[in-house]
């Protein structure tokens, strides 16, 4: 099984695939890949999707927020897209917030989002 | 007794209950001491009295099924004869009580109905009397034994019809809360707008199951905006109102929205004074006022045939239509 | 009356959290617990096990299934033999924030189990008893 994330570009904008239980290391490597990959392609938004994790944790949320925060100051948006309904409702139990990042339901809704701004 | 997620358990026997009955039905050390006496003569012919206990049952097409293989019937002779050997051992404390528990709810998962062990207590007590009558000296003392006997098969009985009323309400609980499910509708009225009108009163087991119910089918509908409509619920405490903030919060993980409607003058009072923040939550006093909401948000416009077309207020967040020149 | 089987797991390393989430995961599913329950109890787990890594290094997390009155649960324990922790009631109520110091997470983690049990001794380590029931 393939624990590692995955990042496209589509047009002018990321999206990146998250696996289903990232280990800490991966989900660290989300901060760094992303950036990386905003600069050179000078991307003005990033998907991120989560269609497939599982489990999210505060170390996972913190991540999320600084890095939509980081996107932010880089010019862009950060969607979070696909969610499962297990993993938001354990995510609102915990207290969790995601910062500036905007939510949507797949990664379809996520590029309507980015693309009417 | 009501458990944490708000279920409750039917009928909770314990040790206590047990020790009270006993005092209640008047069954006393001296029983104790007899019933105890008896064990020899009780080793001497339990074979016998299984076996006719068994033939007796063999003997009925409707018990008969109950031991259609001959190694089930071997194993449940085997354990009857120690159930009727226990009827004379001298100890009815802890162990006793959760042995005969056990019986209880083994009869209610083979389906065993009262009405047959009823009758297999019955058969027992006759079996028995000709028996103590016969080995016990004097015939005062044998009467006495044979009080005795009945006393615990009394209270046995009472136990095993207990338990197995216990674990059918289990079963007719969990069917309400299937009901339940069914009582709490997700239905989408129009492409990405779902209703979800909640009637009765709401504990946190059925807001749980409420909010996994409503995102599921926010996924499944691919719907992004969710009216819910609490006219049906009378009453709503800090609790619930908490539940529901964070439905509205998870619902908004999902990319959706929560609408809430039907909140009625007592639930806003409720509300206000338990200082529950709903601010940022989207809410309205009945289901119609969300819905013009709710279509709004979904871009659609339902216009009467003849008269004016809805929403007829000005949209929230929106510029009004025209421009002013 | 609690059933075996026992399940113990180190923690030593980030990597490990992966293997307690698919333990606890798979542990919770065969239980009877439905998937948001699952979700829950991996998460509080997750949370309580990196805590273990971050502030004491290694320790062990072990989980037991649970029979009681004819109710099915879980309970899991994280132990630590690190500094232990200073202020416990403080510890119990400092939450998420935005931006800014996490805490360990523990109020969160109560708030998604049924029980949560917390000892701990300054210098000798601290051990944290979590359970959930299926709920029926």
């Amino acid at each position: 099984m393939d624990e590692g994330l995955s990042v496209i570009r589509v047009r002018d904008v990321l999206i990146v695939t998250m696996p289903a239980d990232p280990d800490d290391p991966t989900v660290a490597a989300l901060q760094e890949s992303v950036l990386v990959a905003l600069e050179q392609f000078g991307a003005r938004g990033v998907v991120l999707d989560v269609s497939a994790v599982e489990t999210l944790d505060s170390f996972f949320a913190r991540t999320v927020a600084e890095t939509a925060q980081m996107i932010g100051l880089m010019g862009g948006q950060t969607v979070l897209a696909g969610m499962r309904p297990s993993v938001a409702i354990t995510a609102t139990q915990l207290g969790l917030t995601l910062g500036t990042a905007m939510t949507a339901m797949d990664v379809d809704r996520a590029l309507d989002l980015l693309g009417h701004e | 007794m009501i458990r944490k997620d708000g279920s409750a358990r039917a009928i909770e026997i314990t040790l206590q209950d047990w020790e009270q009955r006993k005092k209640f039905s008047g069954f006393s050390d001296e029983d104790a001491q007899l019933l105890q006496q008896l064990q020899p003569v009780a080793e001497a012919f339990a074979d016998a009295v299984v076996e006719e206990l068994y033939r007796q049952f063999l003997n009925f097409e409707e018990t008969r099924n109950f031991f259609s293989d001959s190694a089930m019937l071997a194993r449940v002779k085997a354990a009857q004869k120690i159930y009727f050997l226990g009827l004379t051992a001298g100890d009815y404390g802890e162990k006793y009580f959760e042995n005969r528990l056990h019986i209880g709810r083994i009869h209610q998962k083979i389906g065993l109905t009262p009405r047959w062990y009823m009758g297999a207590y019955s058969i027992y007590a006759q079996l028995v009397f000709p028996r103590v009558i016969e080995a016990v000296k004097p015939a005062e003392k044998a009467l006495r034994t044979f009080g005795a006997l009945l006393k615990l098969i009394a209270l046995d009985t009472e136990l095993a019809i207990t338990t197995y009323i216990a674990a059918s309400e289990e079963v007719i609980s969990r069917q309400a809360r299937e009901i339940m499910e069914i009582a709490t509708p997700v239905i989408q009225v129009w492409e990405g707008v779902v209703i979800a009108p909640l009637i009765g009163t709401l504990d946190s087991g059925r807001t749980q199951q409420f909010m996994e119910q409503l995102l599921v089918r926010l996924v499944d509908t691919k719907s992004s905006i969710a009216l819910v409509d609490i006219t049906g619920v009378p009453a709503i405490d800090t609790q619930t109102a908490q539940h529901l903030v964070e439905t509205v919060s998870a619902v908004r993980l999902l990319g959706a929205q929560v609408i809430l409607t039907g909140i009625r003058p007592a639930i806003a009072q409720t509300i206000v004074h338990l200082g529950v923040d709903l601010s940022g939550i989207v809410t309205r006093s009945s289901l119609t006022a969300g819905l013009r909401v709710a279509f709004d948000l979904a871009g659609v416009t339902v216009r009467a045939r003849n008269g004016p077309s809805m929403p007829a207020s000005v949209p929230p967040n929106k510029e009004p239509q025209g421009t002013l020149m | 009356m609690s059933s075996p089987p026992l399940s113990k797991l180190h923690i030593r390393a980030e990597i490990d959290m992966v293997a307690v989430r698919r333990s606890l995961r798979v542990a919770a599913s065969e239980l009877g617990f439905g998937i948001t329950d699952v979700t829950r109890i991996v998460t509080a787990a997750s949370e309580l096990s990196r805590n273990i890594f971050r502030y004491a290094g290694s320790g062990t997390m072990k989980w037991r299934a649970l029979d009681e009155g004819g109710r099915t649960g879980i309970e899991i324990t994280f132990e630590d033999k690190g500094p232990g922790i200073v202020d416990v009631e403080q510890a119990m109520q400092s939450g998420y924030s935005t931006g800014g110091s996490l805490g360990m997470g523990l109020p969160g983690a109560q708030r998604l189990m049924d029980d949560f049990d917390i000892r701990s001794s300054i210098g000798k380590g601290t051990t944290i008893v979590i359970k959930k029931w299926v709920r029926r």
